[in-house]
């Protein structure tokens, strides 16, 4: 579903942000992307989704290059950044609508989907107001049922249960698990390491630009906790 | 006061990508930052000497008077009018709208303060033309009276206090206009339609007030008083200035430091309310599903930026008001007929002139209202939406070009009637005026989302600083200003050739230039974008 070859992206003055990347998300993973804070996750995700130009390597969706035809590759993904800011001027439903008409969703199925996701997060009755009025995780709940009603085939997060209630967090775990049994595949970004280890059945280790393991969530704690294995990578150099 | 100028000095390092400039060690971001500061100098010089030709041709007459303090009076009323005119629609913006307010009100700073600091932020952006029409005047007085020192240290003094009075005055209104709106639910509209109200008021009281017109026409006898009427601080400023009279001298810096001073204080006790009012949503929590409507993707762009362009105050203010000084210009028209006007401006051609100019005059309102070159700006955070949505990235730079069209080409229809039963112009001349205005509608919303994809201010923390003072907004602009000087220059240079022809001509050009933007907006749409 997800493969990417090679990847490198360089800051403006040569700094490596991302160096040499290779990993492969299949059909059902839920691959959970893990390192500290500027370790590279965000400016892979960017460029995984086709907002980040790079020079280097290769990145496909569905067998598609993104950097050669990234219309058809995003019509496949959906995106949340880590803190998503939407429209203030529209409402909840103008903005659904919005993201409908822009992915191409047919009219029946965004009602459908809407009032399927909007039910499950609690935000029907919200979807009238103005998203200005909305507090960090209402627009965090708006921002996930955008992603969802055009069925994306893959769905790449960043930092994904921030702000999210502990309903909405399990909702989207639920969702998250119903969405890969279906065919459909995830490549999320996360701090929340045992939520990582519980819910991944793939994991990769992102430090200071490199990846320093990845694998089967087994293969990579092994015996230990997704925590410890993470410190014990993090702390050796 | 240290914290005023701190607060200060934080809003000006974003003006312009200011800050962004001095830190950057990305040579192709320091090449841009240079092009752009050669361009900003350039028209800084090109405005300079035109400001300098015109006050030496006026100083020329005023000598032969024996009037010259009329000249620094005029150009003083002229700063402070001009001063209190682009403040009222900004003021509301820059005291209420940013999106720091929370961090600002969170520290240990007096609210008075912090109204200070912004009222500041509006003196510094006006300061810049205080200096551009102020310094080339004092020069040129002081080339042809020859005064003593005293004139060069009571200038220099006044001249950072000339623009303070109308900005306070201005300010008062805005703050009275967005206190008003804040009780009410569409308090963002409201504000829109008080502000416009005020300064077509105001435009029409000082028409009033120089009703006796044959005073403005008889330079000899009456233009002092005139002007002294219209402004009555001029006088003062004469008075310390050209006679070196100290007491008015204390007199004018006094009353605008105090002025200053209380205003800052009395804001400040209704700041946080007035905010308060300003930025709460409503809301109602009680939606059901309904039935919804499919759009295309271009359509979908156009509705969204459509309410974009009338959610934001700001935005509507800044770049609506070229259509609505148009508006008034032409319904004017019908209750002052040109022939009358060219008596009053002592132009006895000017009927003439305006049926052969009257397509650049129009079209110099429809560059004023260019809402591109802040469009790309103003996505602000949530470009990420637009970057991962499978739409060609064309599609969306044209949907911004489409609300721009959408906001200019209805009042030059409208304009385009009124002016040609007004000035009851030729076929050829009514042609021009609705081809002319409309080829500039293109060309300015064009021109102006390519400029603003060149040169975007994403991280702004307020939208004035994106939709007033950026790189993009004044780049544009003065690219927008070059394309009608270049007409108007040819018609001078060309006396000889039919004024149409030559109108013509350039209409058939700028055409060709649109018709290149556009492609390259189709070609490049996606290569610019990624770039932002």
């Amino acid at each position: 579903m997800l493969t990417i070859k090679h990847f490198t992206k360089s800051y403006k003055g040569g700094k490596k942000a991302v160096d040499d990347l290779s990993l492969v998300v299949e059909r059902g993973d839920i691959y959970g992307f893990i390192g500290h804070n500027g370790a590279g996750k965000t400016t892979t995700i960017r460029a995984v989704v086709g907002v980040l130009d790079f020079e280097e390597g290769e990145i496909e969706i569905d067998g598609i290059s993104i950097k050669k035809d990234p219309v058809a590759c995003k019509a496949n993904i959906a995106y949340i950044p880590d803190n998503p800011d939407l429209y203030d001027h529209l409402t909840g439903i103008q903005y659904l609508n919005f993201i409908g008409d822009l992915f191409r969703v047919s009219k029946a199925n965004r009602e459908r989907l809407i009032q399927k996701y909007s039910d499950a997060f609690q935000l029907t009755a919200n979807l009238g107001d103005m998203i200005s009025s909305y507090s960090h995780g209402m627009k965090q709940k708006l921002a996930i049922i955008s992603a969802l009603i055009h069925e994306p085939k893959l769905l790449v997060l960043d930092e994904p249960f921030v702000g999210l209630d502990p309903k909405a967090a399990h909702t989207l775990k639920t969702i998250m698990a119903e969405l890969c049994s279906s065919g459909g595949a995830i490549f999320f970004s996360t701090h929340v390491l045992d939520t990582a280890e519980k819910i991944c059945n793939k994991i990769a280790i992102i430090k200071a630009g490199q990846l320093i393991a990845h694998g089967s969530t087994e293969e990579v704690k092994g015996k230990n906790s997704l925590e410890e294995v993470f410190m014990e990578l993090i702390d050796n150099d | 006061m240290i914290n005023i100028w701190r607060l200060t000095k934080l809003q000006l390092l974003s003006t312009f990508g200011l800050n962004k400039a001095l830190h950057t060690k990305d040579p192709a971001e320091r090449r841009k930052a240079l092009l752009l500061s050669i361009t900003i100098m350039a028209g800084v010089l090109m405005i300079g000497a035109f400001s300098f030709s015109y006050s030496f041709m006026m100083g020329m007459a005023f000598e032969e008077l024996g009037r010259m303090y009329l000249l620094l009076a005029i150009m003083m009323a002229v700063t402070s009018i001009v001063g209190f005119f682009t403040t009222v629609y900004k003021a509301s913006g820059v005291l209420f709208s940013y999106k720091d307010y929370d961090m600002i009100m969170s520290l240990p700073v007096k609210t008075s303060h912090v109204v200070a600091s912004r009222v500041l932020q509006l003196y510094v952006m006006n300061l810049f033309f205080t200096l551009l029409v102020m310094l080339p005047a004092g020069a040129v007085y002081a080339i042809q009276v020859n005064p003593g020192v005293l004139f060069y240290l009571f200038f220099l003094m006044t001249l950072l206090f000339i623009t303070l009075l109308p900005i306070i005055a201005a300010t008062i209104i805005g703050a009275l206009i967005s206190w008003v709106s804040s009780r009410f639910r569409a308090s963002k509209m409201i504000s829109v339609v008080f502000t416009f109200a005020v300064l077509i008021l105001f435009m029409l009281g000082s028409f009033n007030l120089n009703g006796d017109q044959q005073e403005l026409a008889d330079m000899g006898a009456g233009l002092g008083d005139a002007i002294f009427k219209l402004y009555p601080l001029a006088s003062v400023y004469v008075d310390a200035v050209c006679s070196y009279r100290v007491s008015s001298l204390i007199f004018f810096i006094a009353l605008s430091v105090l002025a200053f001073v209380l205003f800052s204080a009395v804001l400040a006790t209704r700041y946080k309310a007035i905010h308060t009012g300003l930025m709460t949503s409503h809301s109602g929590s009680r939606y059901t599903m309904k039935p919804l409507q499919a759009n295309s993707a271009f359509k979908a762009l156009y509705f969204k930026e459509l309410r974009r362009y009338f959610s934001s105050a700001n935005y509507v203010l800044n770049t609506g008001i070229g259509m609505v000084l148009l508006l008034v210009m032409s319904v004017s028209l019908l209750f002052v007929s040109s022939e009358k006007l060219g008596v009053v401006l002592n132009i006895p051609q000017l009927s003439e002139y305006l049926s052969t100019l009257s397509p650049l005059v129009v079209s110099l309102f429809v560059v004023l209202s260019c809402t591109t070159a802040s469009s790309v700006s103003l996505e602000g955070n949530h470009l990420w939406i637009l970057q991962s949505s499978p739409v060609s990235k064309p599609t969306i730079i044209l949907s911004k070009v489409a609300v721009n069209l959408t906001i200019t080409l209805p009042v030059i229809a409208v304009s385009w009637g009124l002016l040609i039963y007004t000035l009851r112009t030729g076929w050829m001349e009514s042609i021009l005026m609705l081809v002319i205005p409309v080829l500039y509608a293109c060309y300015s919303a064009m021109l102006g989302v390519i400029v603003n994809l060149k040169l975007p201010k994403l991280d702004w923390t307020s939208e004035v600083t994106a939709i007033k003072q950026s790189a993009a907004v004044l780049v544009s602009m003065i690219l927008g200003f070059i394309s009608l000087v270049v007409p108007a220059a040819l018609f001078m240079l060309l006396r000889s050739v039919n004024g149409n022809l030559i109108l013509l001509g350039y209409g058939i050009l700028m055409a060709a230039v649109c018709a290149g933007m556009y492609r390259y907006i189709r070609i490049s749409g996606e290569r610019l974008f990624l770039r932002l």
